[in-house]
């Protein structure tokens, strides 16, 4: 059973009032350590906001390379798992040297997807 | 090292009661003096790893005799894969000011555990602003700091393996690719086949890697960060604990990186002004070209070794070897850095990528 508001509810809540309303009467020798409690409110925020979606993105991304296993169904942590389990599949094709002479655009297309939708709980500022 | 420098730690009481007489009367006998008195003024920044303390020093006879601003570096709360001890690092700023490189002076080095029961080094107080979204504030280029400081990496990098003083850095690599990349897999263990962005930036480096050149002290963190500044001009360079004997070009690579550009991405010599500048100051004090296709490989690395240190910061913390949200957001930046090394690698491959000759590759 959830608890309303939950924690996703909870932590957007705290990381906008932290930001609006404390974050301003911070001592100066205390902004420093205000800031990165910002950050780290924003983070969570997003993580638990958008880790499925960014579990989505990245299977798409690894779909350019193997299509067969890319399902939009899976949610939770049988999505982290499809993707983990991908993402090692191409670790060790990688390693074996399959992208040495060819398909390095369609990884690069791929790293580069996977990245992105990492960055965008991480740091969305840096998708630049 | 790196990115949040400031601390929201209380300063460890290193110099209460016991260890200020201990550490004044070691530094009498060192210094040839009749007495020393320490007065500390307080805790510096630029330390997730070390302990930087200002003090300055009373010195009665001798031939130090005098007062003198000084930094007491100590060693921090956890060492990381990549750093060296205090007294190693003392070793090597020796050799680096020796060859009249602008650091601070070093003057007293101690690996007695009964002085302080940490391994510490006294250094002179440098001035200037460091912090790298300060020193990239500047609407204008900067060619002439990034000329200089291109002029003190060629000094440092005349210093070779065999000089007197620094074998206690241990034996120079043969092939510093290669010794990197063993080093690499080693930081990054599992994380290299559970994430293929490190997985390929380890292959990439395998398959281009260059034929071993010169090997040559280098300051493995040299970067907008780690030097201070004053009137535009450079007063210090500073953070000696990552270095080690290796390719010069890993120096370049690590400098011109995206991770230190701060507040000027565009300007790709440490977000002050253009690699030409900082290659051009090289130039005149190293006695050798710069590489730049061996440079593109070693910022290859650069980005690496930054995720590899990132991770093991974040690690620290969720490990519970040492509680910090500064060390754990550390570890949050890894897809920060990734992504700064994919954009490298997209470059190289427009240019005509690496692997096709633009490096002369191991057989």
């Amino acid at each position: 059973m959830r608890a309303n508001p939950d924690a996703r509810g909870l932590m957007e809540i705290a990381a906008s009032t932290f930001r609006a309303d404390v974050l301003p009467h911070v001592a100066p020798e205390a902004r420093f350590a205000a800031l990165m409690v910002a950050n780290a409110l924003e983070i969570a925020e997003r993580e638990l906001k958008g880790l499925d979606a960014a579990g989505h993105s990245m299977l798409g991304a690894l779909a350019l390379l193997y299509g067969e296993d890319a399902d939009d169904a899976l949610s939770g942590d049988d999505l982290r798992k499809r993707v983990e389990a991908l993402q090692h599949r191409l670790c060790i094709e990688i390693a074996a040297g399959d992208f040495d002479q060819e398909g390095q655009d369609v990884l690069m297309d791929a790293l580069e997807a996977i990245v992105e939708a990492r960055l965008g709980i991480s740091n969305p500022k840096a998708l630049g | 090292m790196h990115v949040v420098k400031a601390s929201d730690q209380s300063p460890p009481s290193l110099l209460s009661g016991d260890n200020r007489v201990r550490l004044e009367q070691w530094l009498a006998a060192q210094a040839g003096a009749s007495r020393v008195t320490v007065t500390e003024d307080g805790r510096l920044g630029g330390g997730a790893i070390s302990l930087n303390l200002a003090v300055t020093l009373d010195i009665v006879g001798g031939p130090l005799a005098g007062r003198h601003a000084c930094v007491l570096r100590a060693e921090g709360g956890g060492r990381i894969s990549a750093s060296i001890g205090k007294l190693r690092e003392f070793v090597v700023l020796r050799a680096a000011f020796a060859a009249g490189v602008i650091a601070p002076e070093p003057l007293f080095g101690c690996d007695d555990p009964a002085v302080l029961g940490h391994d510490f080094y006294i250094m002179r107080r440098a001035e200037g602003l460091g912090a790298g979204h300060a020193v990239t504030r500047s609407d204008t280029a900067q060619p002439e700091l990034a000329r200089e400081l291109g002029r003190q990496l060629g000094l440092l990098h005349r210093i070779r393996p065999d000089t007197e003083g620094l074998e206690r850095l241990g034996e120079a690599p043969d092939c510093p690719a290669q010794e990197t990349l063993a080093q690499y897999r080693r930081w990054f263990g599992d994380l290299g086949r559970r994430d293929p962005v490190i997985a390929w930036g380890l292959r990439w480096l395998e398959v281009n890697a260059p034929q071993p050149g010169a090997v040559v002290l280098c300051h493995r963190d040299f970067r907008t960060g780690n030097y201070l500044v004053k009137d535009g001009a450079l007063t210090a360079i500073l953070d000696w604990e990552f270095a080690g004997f290796s390719d010069p070009m890993e120096d370049l690579g690590w400098f011109c990186a995206r991770s230190w550009r701060f507040r000027r991405p565009d300007r790709e010599a440490g977000g002050i002004a253009d690699r030409a500048d900082f290659y051009a100051g090289y130039e005149e004090t190293s006695g050798r070209l710069v590489d730049p296709a061996r440079v593109a490989y070693w910022e290859t690395a650069a980005y690496l070794r930054w995720a590899a240190i990132a991770v093991e910061q974040g690690l620290r913390h969720s490990s519970g070897a040492e509680r910090s949200l500064e060390l754990a957001l550390t570890g949050r930046m890894l897809p920060e850095i990734e992504m700064d090394m994919l954009r490298h690698l997209r470059a190289i491959s427009a240019l005509g990528g690496m692997a096709a000759g633009a490096v002369e590759k191991v057989a």
